[in-house]
């Protein structure tokens, strides 16, 4: 390992962000070995098949290696920033490809059946403990409030185009997703009490 | 700004923060919300719960092959400019000859607009990372892909005159398509003559028995019988170091 990598993996992701923006492999190294595994999971999750998930998944990693010195740390955590540009790059995936239902269910046996990924840190460990945890918050929301945050989130629908699928009110679409975050979130503030 | 006029928009809050208002309807929340404090208390609220939904999937291992490539392109675009001119040039002519494929010689189908921005990934994206002897003394280049056909693998081992291409994670061909693989010399692309189709592992091989002068090796699907000249995209470009 070259000691500008190992240098690189001592420092935070807001840290590493600059030095991506100059164009340092190793930094970026360090950043796809950090989040490449909740990024390709993400983009399963969504897309549904692996060599899409890859696609989605190397495209979004490429995107910002070319653009990671536009990251605002003022508009949240590079995770967070990172993520969503995989969420947005899956959805688009799953809308260019016509007729293929998005994947609804927590409990999908395809995605219980792989192999899960070997922890490496003890940071990933406890955001895997994390996940479990949120598994459980979102699975305690009421069936209704988490089909419209899947549908959404995960799926890539509209609260127009979810209030015409459940046959629902444009009004009870928002309200239940408006809901179903607010009990998360209440669950997460708990968590930390 | 009236109570009603807040109580409407936060009415959306939830719906803008997962993605789902129309790109309108969102615009039309953003400018409400850039003077009200009360929305933006409520998305910084509700922050937390929208960054705990794609931390909450099913933790899955990526394949090793997936880095390798990430890595590959990043690489690429870190090294000099000064240290890839005549990998450039090479690439650069293969992009033109991939961009004239719809206006070829006679045969050749057009190629959509899609298709060709993909082949210019490909073309940019197909490039030897890496050369070398190999243990019987052979010359050896490994290249890794994507665009057109992500996740393809192709390693070129040349010796002397010849060369044999080997690619691998090649995805099924449709029962009436085949490989088909070119080279170009001096600007000149010209096809390769055996045909061939990769195995159910997804690994395929073809002989490339005249390598002199060759400056790019491509591959493309071909209607079985193959074709005078390429019919579609590449799915690897392989620059041949000199």
């Amino acid at each position: 390992m070259t000691v500008r990598k190992e240098k690189a993996e001592r420092l935070a992701d807001e840290e590493l962000m600059p030095l991506i923006g100059e164009k340092d492999p190793e930094a970026f190294e360090v950043f796809y070995d950090r989040h490449g595994g909740v990024a390709y999971s993400l983009a399963y999750r969504i897309v549904g098949e692996k060599a899409a998930a890859e696609d989605v998944t190397q495209e979004a990693f490429i995107s910002i290696w070319k653009s990671g010195a536009r990251f605002d740390r003022a508009r949240g955590s590079v995770r967070s920033w990172m993520l969503s540009i995989v969420r947005n790059r899956a959805i688009d995936a799953l809308r260019s490809r016509a007729g293929k239902a998005p994947k609804l269910s927590f409990d999908d046996d395809a995605i219980l059946e792989q192999r899960p990924a070997e922890e490496r840190t003890e940071e990933e460990a406890m955001r895997r403990e994390t996940a479990s945890e949120l598994r459980g918050a979102l699975g305690t929301l009421p069936g209704e409030q988490s089909k419209v945050i899947e549908l959404a989130y995960f799926g890539g629908f509209s609260q127009s185009e979810i209030s015409r699928m459940l046959g629902v009110p444009l009004g009870t679409v928002k309200g239940r997703m408006r809901l179903g975050l607010e009990k998360i979130r209440g669950e997460l503030a708990e968590g930390l009490a | 700004m009236t109570e009603h006029d807040h109580d409407r928009r936060s009415e959306d809050i939830a719906a803008y923060m997962l993605g789902a208002l129309e790109q309108s309807e969102a615009a039309e929340l953003e400018r409400h919300a850039e003077g009200c404090e009360r929305c933006q208390a409520e998305m910084r609220w509700l922050t937390p719960a929208l960054d705990a939904l794609p931390e909450s999937v099913e933790r899955l291992q990526p394949p090793r092959e997936l880095r390798e490539r990430v890595m590959a392109e990043v690489r690429f675009e870190a090294e000099p400019e000064a240290e890839q001119p005549a990998r450039a040039g090479l690439i650069g002519r293969a992009s033109a000859w991939l961009r004239n494929l719809g206006s070829g010689p006679m045969g050749l189908r057009p190629v959509a607009g899609v298709a060709v921005a993909v082949l210019v990934v490909a073309a940019v994206a197909g490039f030897a990372i890496g050369g070398g002897l190999g243990s019987d003394g052979s010359n050896e280049s490994t290249t890794l892909t994507s665009g057109k056909a992500p996740g393809v693998t192709a390693k070129m081992v040349s010796d002397g005159d010849s060369g044999t291409l080997h690619l691998a994670n090649v995805k099924p061909l449709p029962e009436e398509r085949v490989l088909e693989a070119w080279v170009q010399r001096d600007g000149e692309v010209e096809p390769v003559e055996a045909l061939f189709v990769p195995d159910r592992k997804g690994q395929a091989s073809t002989e490339l028995p005249d390598m002199e002068g060759v400056e790019v090796v491509m591959v493309t699907s071909e209607p079985r019988g193959g074709s005078p000249a390429p019919t579609s995209s590449p799915i690897v470009t392989i620059a041949v170091p000199g």
